[in-house]
C-alpha cells in the first residue's frame, strides 16, 4: 500500500514508532487494555499504566485475566448485560459501571468497548478505555441526594404555609371587623365571615360586585368614591371615613371605614383592604355621656349661679371698713368663678373628644374682643397690669365665646404662673393674612421638653404642679379651639426667664 | 312715676328667689314664678317692664315662652333678657326674640346693668 509505506517512511519505520505508541499509551490517563477475542475468555492481553494506577493492579495480576474481576463480587449490574450484548455483536458501547480496586474499594469507571475487526470482518479484539469517575459520581450523588433532600423541604414548607394560611384564614374569619378584598375596579373580590354576618347578606349577594351597588348603595358615597379611587395610583389610605345610614336588613347604623392598599406584587397587585368597623354602639355611648355631661355641667352651673349672686351681694353689702370680710367675699368670689371653669372646661374636654365641640361661626370685632376678655381678668386681679400692644383692626369670622375662652386662659395662665411679677404685655398684630395674639410673662418659664407636652391633656409641669393648682386641660382646650379655626398655638419660653403664648389665625 | 316691674320664671327656685333679692337693690317690684306653664298669664296680668326667662324648663321651654310673649301686640316692645348654663343658649334666645342673652353664672353688676338700662 503505496500510502502506508510512504508514512513508514516519514516516520522512520515501525520499528522506531512502536515503542512511541507505548509511551504515549502510558502517558494517558485514561486507563487502556485490549483483549483478545480470538482466545477463550476474552483475555487482556495488554494494559497501560493508567489502567495499573486506577485498579491497583499489577500487570502481571491483569495479563490473561477476563475483564470480570473488577467487578468483584458485584456481578449484577445492568451495565454488564449491557456490556455482554455489545461483546456478542462486536458493537461499540460506553457504560459506567461500579468496580473494585485491588484494595476492595469502590471505583466508578465510565468503560468504552470498541471492536477491532480483520479484514473477514471478525471481531479480532477489543480495547477498553477506562476512566474513574467516582468524584463526578459522587457529586451526582450528592447532587442528587441535595435534590431529594429540597424536595421534602419545599414539601414540609408548603404545608407550613398551608397551615399559616389557614391560621391566618381562621383568625380572619373569626375577627368582629368586616374585612373586604377589592380588585382595581372596586369590584369585591372576597368578604369574611364577619362581613356577611354584619350585614346579614350571603357571599352571591357580595363577591363579584361593585362595591357601590351592594346593599342600597350604602357605599355610594361621592366623598368615599373619590377617597377609594385614589388609594391604588396615589397609596394614600382612607382613614376613619365615616357612614351613617340605613342599611337593609340591619337598620340605621354608623359604620367606620379604613381602607389600604394591599403592598404585594404578583397575584395580589392593586388590591384593596377594606376594613369596616361597626361603631353604633360607641357613637350611642358616646353620645349618652355627653348628654350626661352636658346635663350634669347645667345642674352643676344652676346653684353656683345662685351661690355667686348671694356671694356679690354680700359683697354690695359689706361696710367699706370691714377690710377682712372684702377679702374674704373676694376669695369666695374667686373660688365659684374657678368652679366655673373646671365645669366649662370638663365639658369641652368631653366635646373634643367626642370630635363634637360645637363652634359657632359669627363675624366680631377680634380686638374688642381681646380687650373686653382683658378688662375682665383685670377686674378680679388688680396686682397684675395686663398691657396691651398693637391692634389687628379686622372683623374675624369664628366662634368669638371659644376664643376668647381662648385669650381669657392664656392670659389667666401667664398670670397664674408668674406669681410675683406685677407685669404681663399682650401683643396683637396682623400679617400675612394672618392675624397674631401673643402674651408673654416673666413667670417660671417652661424647659424645652415640657414646652412640647404643656399641650397635652391633663399634663402639667412637675415643680409646678405643686406649687399651683389645676388639672391641665386648659391648653389642651385652648390648642383644640385654635386647630378648629386652623389656627397654630405655640409656646416660646425659657426657664426661670417667662414664656411667650401665641396663635395665629388665618383670615378666610 | 309707678314703680317697675320685673318677672323671673326661672325653674329652679334657688335662682328666682336670689334674682329676687337682687333687684331689691333696684326701686322696683319682682315677680318670680318657677313653673312656667303659669308664667305667660302672670306675664299678661302683671305687664312688667322686664322679663327674665331660663332657657331649659320643664314643659314650657324659655324660648317657647319668649315666642309666645313676642306674639302679643302688646309685649312686642317688652325687654326679654334669657339667662342660661348652657353656652349654646344664646342663638336660641335670640331668635326667639330676647333681646339679649347672659350665660350663667353672670356677674351680679353685669346683670343689674341690663335691667337697670332696660327699666
Amino acid at each position: 500500500m503505496a500510502i502506508n509505506e510512504q508514512e513508514n517512511h516519514n516516520r522512520g519505520g515501525n520499528h522506531e514508532v512502536t515503542p512511541l505508541i507505548y509511551a504515549a499509551l502510558d502517558a494517558s490517563s485514561s486507563g487502556i487494555i485490549i483483549t483478545d477475542n480470538r482466545l477463550p475468555d476474552n483475555p487482556i492481553i495488554y494494559s497501560n499504566k493508567a489502567f495499573e494506577k486506577i485498579t491497583g493492579y499489577e500487570a502481571n495480576e491483569i495479563i490473561g485475566h477476563n475483564c470480570r474481576f473488577l467487578q468483584a463480587d458485584e456481578r449484577r449490574q445492568e451495565a454488564r448485560e449491557i456490556i455482554r450484548e455489545a461483546v456478542d455483536k462486536g458493537m461499540h458501547v460506553t457504560v459506567e459501571i461500579r468496580n473494585y480496586r485491588k484494595n476492595g474499594d469502590l471505583f466508578w469507571n465510565e468503560l468504552s468497548i470498541s471492536p477491532l475487526r480483520n479484514e473477514k470482518g471478525e471481531v479480532t479484539h477489543f480495547i477498553g478505555v477506562q476512566n474513574d469517575i467516582t468524584a463526578r459520581k459522587n457529586a451526582e450523588e450528592k447532587l442528587s441526594f441535595e435534590r431529594q433532600r429540597m424536595e421534602k423541604v419545599i414539601l414540609e414548607r408548603t404545608e407550613n404555609l398551608r397551615n399559616n394560611e389557614e391560621y391566618l384564614n381562621s383568625i380572619i374569619q373569626t375577627i368582629r371587623e368586616s374585612l373586604v378584598v377589592l380588585d382595581p375596579n372596586l369590584n369585591v373580590l372576597t368578604v369574611n365571615q364577619s362581613f356577611l354576618r354584619t350585614f346579614k347578606v350571603t357571599k352571591s349577594d357580595t363577591i363579584g360586585k361593585l362595591l357601590f351597588d351592594l346593599g342600597n348603595r350604602q357605599w355610594d358615597i361621592e366623598g368615599l368614591r373619590t377617597m377609594l379611587e385614589t388609594v391604588l395610583p396615589t397609596s394614600n389610605p382612607v382613614l376613619d371615613f365615616e357612614v351613617e345610614h340605613d342599611f337593609p336588613y340591619i337598620g340605621k347604623k354608623n359604620m367606620l371605614l379604613n381602607a389600604h392598599r394591599v403592598e404585594l406584587e404578583g397575584d395580589y397587585k392593586d388590591r384593596i383592604l377594606l376594613a369596616i368597623e361597626d361603631i353604633t354602639e360607641r357613637r350611642a355611648i358616646e353620645k349618652r355621656k355627653d348628654d350626661f355631661l352636658s346635663i350634669a355641667s347645667h345642674e352643676l352651673k344652676t346653684p353656683l349661679t345662685a351661690v355667686k349672686g348671694y356671694i356679690q351681694l354680700i359683697k354690695r353689702f359689706v361696710p367699706k371698713d370691714n377690710s377682712r370680710l372684702i377679702d374674704v367675699v373676694q376669695k369666695s368670689d374667686t373660688q365659684i368663678e374657678r368652679l366655673n371653669k373646671l365645669i366649662v372646661e370638663l365639658l369641652d374636654v368631653s366635646k373634643i373628644q367626642s370630635g363634637k365641640l360645637d363652634i359657632h361661626r359669627g363675624e366680631f370685632d377680634f380686638d374688642k374682643m381681646v380687650k373686653d376678655t382683658i378688662e375682665h381678668i383685670q377686674f378680679s386681679n388688680d396686682e397684675c397690669n395686663i398691657v396691651l400692644e398693637g391692634t389687628t383692626g379686622v372683623m374675624y369670622e369664628g366662634d368669638e365665646s371659644h376664643l376668647s375662652q381662648v385669650v381669657g386662659n392664656l392670659i389667666s395662665n401667664a398670670i397664674k404662673y408668674s406669681p410675683g411679677n406685677n407685669q404681663i404685655n399682650v401683643y396683637l398684630s396682623s400679617l400675612m393674612n394672618r392675624i397674631k395674639f401673643s402674651v408673654r410673662d416673666y413667670g417660671f418659664g417652661i424647659s424645652i421638653e415640657d414646652q412640647k407636652k404643656v399641650f397635652d391633656r391633663f399634663y402639667r409641669v412637675g415643680e409646678i404642679r405643686e406649687k399651683i393648682a389645676g388639672m391641665g386641660i386648659g391648653l389642651y382646650i385652648c390648642e383644640q379651639i385654635i386647630k378648629q379655626h386652623d389656627g397654630n398655638l405655640w409656646v416660646d419660653s425659657e426657664l426661670g426667664k417667662g414664656s411667650i403664648f401665641s396663635f395665629t389665625l388665618p383670615l378666610k | 312715676m309707678d314703680q317697675k316691674k320685673i318677672f323671673v320664671c326661672d325653674d329652679d327656685s334657688g335662682i328666682a328667689d336670689m334674682l329676687e333679692m337682687v333687684f331689691e337693690i333696684l326701686d322696683s317690684e319682682t315677680v318670680t314664678e318657677t313653673n312656667s306653664i303659669h308664667a305667660y298669664e302672670k306675664i299678661l296680668h302683671l305687664k312688667p317692664d322686664v322679663v327674665i326667662v331660663d332657657l331649659w324648663m320643664p314643659v314650657v321651654t324659655g324660648d317657647q315662652l319668649i315666642r309666645k310673649i313676642r306674639k302679643n301686640e302688646d309685649m312686642k316692645e317688652t325687654f326679654i333678657l334669657c339667662i342660661s348654663a348652657s353656652r349654646d343658649g344664646k342663638d336660641i334666645a335670640l331668635e326667639a326674640g330676647a333681646n339679649t342673652f347672659l350665660p350663667k353664672p353672670f356677674d351680679l353688676d353685669e346683670i343689674l346693668a341690663i335691667v337697670e338700662k332696660a327699666l
